[in-house]
């Protein structure tokens, strides 16, 4: 988002010949009552922020399906949760999922952004196709594809008659591939979204740049690269930064397809978390949660300011 | 200044609250509150199974939907005038409904596995109410009515059908085929037999580690013998760890099946319903299961076909013990409400289920009857009779006797993926079972 | 780029004229471009019947099986047509009409609430400045980072004495999705041209008359991206539904499905599974496709400043 805005319009209330106001500000603050952020900050109060600070405060006690009330015990919980390495491999199979859905859904959405930008009927349609897994229920697309993706399932099928052989490969049955697999349903699930930012993108680019690149003779494969896609930073800011928060918080997608396996290679840290909750671990299962809170903060947060500053430099 | 006052009001705000909620919660127990004076007038007193219940509604958590339990809800509300409201919750079902309780969304009935360690998983001195007095225990079958049910000598879960048992299917052609004709009485005989077979060309067993869960059968039922030796104790006090003999063996022995080659092609993926299917269709000699294989294929077939393609036989390290491990079909808990009155109806139902309406629900299911004077209904396959026989000799499971329940089979199925050695798995298995019991504050850990 | 209409009609209206220019037959390489563009065209149906078309195509044929013939999903047509069947089956045992009302009782209030108290706050936090605002607008977006804490929000929930209603499912998915509405909404309003608030609170407008006659219409692309990627969110949220409103009178679509998927043990009835599938996908399909040009246009507009 472009920072230049606010100087214009400051510019045009001093041009327009008013004395500065003695003090701008309060008469700022009168004019943008306070009234007016409680109720939304009421409701995230009550139904967020306090469940969530909670939550964090549940992380340094005893907290468990075993007994009546907790006792606090400090650091107690993260050192354990270090010391077996079950975190460290969620916490693993974690990021290469949110990267590899960061990767893979916009990079499909750029190419069908790319494919579908005339405004041809073909087009069109084909936008409203790429855009109904967005509206489909993260589970039933897990169910749909499980189904698909059975060693005796729909792709099998279609490879087998393509390769005239009898092709059974086990899609989600493989502890090093299926992460991939996954990643890619969740990728095909979104990516209709993310086209339809880069096509806004696309859509709103300064055409006396483009103009410019086409006198002078420049390829449309070199106006993408060195014209269009610079410019489409806004674009890609969103969608990277859309897809990696959701990814590490959401896991209807995976659990619907895999529920963490085969042999927890799947395993996403709040499948993890679920799977604690339900033994009845629930300081520990916390304790996770704080953990993938701090991740998300550490990882994801440079990665979306880093995208915001290049879109201001470029 | 506004905002300055905003945020601070905000802050002050959401720590009052956060303070607020800690306080409700701890000491007290999370779950509503818990019965008092109404909870143990109701837990000493019993109706009578037919009792008026007008204008009380119960509700029951969980339970097949199709199967006998629907005749018997529906039986109890006309014989009762009660209102029975089914609540459904998804797989994985005990995880979810453990949730629900601990956020005290509590039902009056339940399916639940009647094992110590499901029983602490839902603080059952804390929720449930206590059967001990129950009407129809003296009606039951000596050899199962004590064999589950119980946390520390109180009975908290009725059980309602033949506890499951770990046991060998195998396809009665295929023995006939590599000419097998005695039943193997121990752990290295059934390896003899399975060798015979895969020498033959056969497949020896089938395995479904694409569910996973199966894949602890093989380690729990060579346990049988320690285990009768007092094996769980050990392990609950601390003192054996699953990383020592004998379950750090039974691991290996595993292991070393496996890499044999005495087990199907699709082991790794094959589903449950792929390992039954095998089976059955001669694919496989042997599979080691629990009732759920044959309550599968009974969707599928009926008692005679299943007799004709299938026996079952016991098996442990040194002879034929079997183990029990109840599932959440096998048995019903009541959980203390509070309200004296729901409370009796709930029990009340349990009477009814156990007494007037017991052979009608056997009937109904096909299922073996766990009461003396209740014969077998005749559609009940040979293989589940002889599976209810081998409970006289036998010796509880990992889940019957623990006081926790480490996921040992996710952690075999990352064997089977050979992500895990049989040690590792051990330590896993060990670790997860020390945080559980130390969270129960159990001694030793 | 400050966005107004006007400069957002000049390059649209510029890149239309390319379009048409682009269109007229004759000229120098027109035989090329057509054939391009046929090429072109092929690839792009061809792509979107794979990519897309397979898995639904699964789903339509699929629900239209018998249990028997559906427990091994394949792309064959059924061989009875058996899709009016299923889908009653599943309208009664997944109580359809009660999970749609469900579903329409928690996401309407919801989003409505969202967007109103949202784009409220929003408006002030984006005009204000200060260290205590930038701390505040902060904590407002907090709940795109959070992640989810099942137990202690139903217990709060509990605690109101709204567990199990349809209130207090609105009410956390209002706190929940404050944050994605908070952010979208501060960003675009960040970017209006202050001139027509400033000219209006000359006059004398009071703030409240400000924000509604003057600031939500202008808001408006950006309002439409936050109702409907809230709206898919929480329509097809099943999670917290699972927690919040279990046990009590209202039953949403996707919390149905469970019971539907659950329901024969041993045996997955995908044709079931598929049939509510198609069911519970229908109610938004049919709201995107009668304002699919609305609401890419609002997406687009909306999201990318």
């Amino acid at each position: 988002m472009a920072t230049t805005a606010p100087a214009p319009a400051r510019t045009a209330h001093a041009a327009s010949g008013r004395a500065a106001a003695p003090a701008p500000r309060r008469r700022r603050a009168v004019s943008y009552p306070s009234w007016m952020l409680w109720p939304a900050f009421a409701a995230l109060l009550v139904f967020f922020l306090v469940p969530t600070l909670l939550n964090f405060v549940y992380a340094f006690t005893d907290w468990s399906a075993f007994k009546q009330g907790f006792g606090f015990v400090g650091a107690q919980n993260f050192q354990r949760l270090f010391a077996d390495g079950s975190l460290l491999s969620s916490l693993r199979v974690t990021l290469v999922w949110a990267v590899l859905v960061a990767l893979l859904q916009n990079g499909f959405g750029f190419v069908l952004a790319l494919l579908l930008e005339g405004d041809t009927r073909v087009n069109r349609g084909a936008r409203i196709v790429f855009f109904l897994p967005v509206l489909l229920s993260p589970l039933a697309v897990g169910y749909v594809f499980q189904a698909l993706l059975r060693p005796d399932g729909a792709l099998n099928g279609v490879l087998g008659a393509l390769t005239g052989t009898d092709v059974s490969i086990a899609w989600l049955g493989s502890t090093t591939w299926t992460i991939v697999v996954v990643s890619v349903v969740q990728a095909w699930k979104w990516m209709g979204l993310s086209m339809l930012i880069f096509m806004a993108g696309l859509k709103t680019m300064p055409t006396d740049v483009l103009e410019a690149a086409r006198i002078d003779g420049a390829s449309w494969w070199r106006t993408l690269w060195s014209v269009r896609f610079p410019l489409l930073a806004p674009a890609v800011t969103f969608n990277v930064a859309t897809a990696l928060l959701g990814s590490m918080n959401g896991f209807d997608t995976a659990t619907a397809l895999t529920n963490g396996g085969p042999a927890r290679s799947t395993e996403l840290l709040n499948i993890f978390i679920f799977r604690t909750f339900g033994q009845g671990l629930y300081a520990q299962a916390t304790t996770m949660s704080l953990v993938l809170f701090l991740t998300v903060v550490i990882v994801a947060l440079p990665v979306i300011l880093y995208l915001r500053r290049r879109e201001n430099v470029l | 200044m506004r905002a300055t006052r905003s945020a601070r009001t905000l802050a002050v705000a959401a720590a009052a609250g956060a303070a607020l909620l800690l306080t409700s919660c701890a000491g007290g127990d999370l779950t509503s509150s818990s019965g008092s004076e109404g909870g143990d007038d109701a837990a000493t007193t019993w109706n009578d199974a037919t009792a008026d219940l007008s204008g009380v509604t119960i509700t029951f958590g969980g339970g097949t939907a199709g199967g006998p339990l629907d005749g018997a809800i529906e039986a109890f509300q006309e014989e009762t005038g009660a209102t029975i409201e089914r609540v459904t919750y998804p797989d994985p079902y005990e995880q979810n409904l453990q949730t629900r309780v601990a956020t005290g969304d509590i039902p009056d009935l339940a399916s639940w596995q009647p094992t110590t360690s499901m029983l602490t998983a839902l603080q059952a001195p804390a929720n449930l109410l206590p059967l001990d007095d129950a009407p129809w225990l003296d009606a039951m079958d000596p050899a199962v009515r004590d064999i589950a049910g119980f946390v520390d000598g109180t009975r908290y879960a009725a059980i309602v059908s033949s506890p499951s048992v770990m046991g060998v299917y195998y396809n009665k052609a295929v023995f006939a085929q590599y000419g097998i004709t005695e039943l193997p009485q121990s752990w290295d005989e059934m390896l003899d037999v399975a060798r015979t077979v895969q020498a033959g060309g056969g497949t020896a067993f089938v395995e479904a580690g694409g569910a996973q869960w199966p894949t602890q059968w093989a380690v729990q039922m060579q346990l049988a013998e320690a285990a009768q030796d007092g094996l769980w104790d050990e392990v609950n006090a601390g003192e054996t760890a699953f990383t020592d003999s004998p379950i750090i063996d039974a691991i290996t022995t595993y292991q070393g099946m496996v890499d044999e080659g005495l087990y199907n092609d699709d082991l790794r993926t094959a589903t449950f319903e792929d390992q039954s299917a095998h089976l059955f269709a001669g694919e496989g000699a042997m599979a080691l299961q629990v009732n759920a294989l044959l309550e599968q294929l009974l969707t599928q077939y009926d008692a005679q076909q299943i007799d004709d393609t299938l026996g079952w036989f016991p098996i442990s390290t040194d002879g034929t013990v079997a183990t029990t491990i109840p599932d959440n079909k096998n048995g019903i808990v009541a959980f203390k409400t509070g309200d004296a009155e729901r409370e009796a109806a709930a029990k009340q139902f349990l009477t009814f289920l156990m007494t007037d309406y017991y052979p009608t629900y056997i009937e109904d299911g096909g299922l073996v009857s766990i009461e003396t004077d209740v014969p077998n209904p005749d559609t009940v396959p040979q293989l589940a009779q002889d599976i209810a026989a081998s409970l006289g000799d036998s010796v509880g499971s990992m889940q019957s006797l623990a006081i926790a329940n480490p996921d040992l089979y996710i952690n075999l199925a990352s064997l089977l993926y050979g992500e895990m050695t049989p040690e590792q798995v051990a330590e896993a298995t060990q670790q997860q079972f020390a945080q559980l019991a130390q969270a129960q504050g159990a001694e030793g850990f | 780029m400050t966005a107004t209409p006007a400069t957002l009609a000049a390059p649209a209206a510029r890149a239309a004229r390319r379009a048409t220019r682009a269109r007229r037959p004759g000229g120098p390489g027109a035989g090329r471009r057509t054939a391009g563009r046929a090429l072109h065209d092929v690839v792009v149906v061809l792509l979107a019947a794979v990519v897309v078309g397979v898995p639904l195509w699964l789903v339509l044929v699929t629900a239209s099986k018998t249990t028997a013939e559906a427990a091994r999903p394949d792309l064959s047509l059924p061989t009875e047509f058996a899709l009016g069947d299923n889908l009653r089956q599943v309208v009664d045992q997944g109580e359809v009409l009660l999970a749609l009302g469900g579903s329409l009782l928690v996401t309407v209030p919801a989003v409505v609430l969202l967007l109103v108290l949202g784009s409220a706050a929003s408006w002030v936090l984006a005009r204000r400045t200060g260290r205590w605002n930038a701390v505040l607008y902060t904590v407002g977006i907090s709940s795109i980072v959070l992640p989810p804490a099942v137990i202690t929000t139903v217990l709060t929930v509990r605690s109101l004495g709204l567990q199990g209603t349809a209130p207090g499912m609105v009410g956390v998915y209002t706190g929940m999705f404050m944050g994605t509405v908070i952010f979208f909404v501060t960003g675009f309003a960040r970017n209006l041209p202050i001139e027509l608030e400033e000219a209006a609170r000359l006059d004398g407008t009071t703030p409240f008359q400000l924000f509604t006659r003057i600031v939500l219409p202008m808001l408006r692309p950006v309002i439409a991206t936050a109702a409907i990627l809230t709206t898919l969110s929480i329509w097809n949220e099943v999670f917290y539904t699972f927690f919040v409103l279990g046990g009590g009178d209202t039953t949403t679509l996707p919390l149905n499905l469970y019971k539907v998927a659950s329901a024969a043990q041993y045996v997955n009835n995908w044709n079931l599974i598929f049939a509510y599938v198609v069911l519970m996908s229908l109610p938004m399909i049919i709201v995107f496709a009668v304002a699919q040009r609305r609401i890419i246009s609002g997406v687009t507009s909306g999201a990318v400043k």
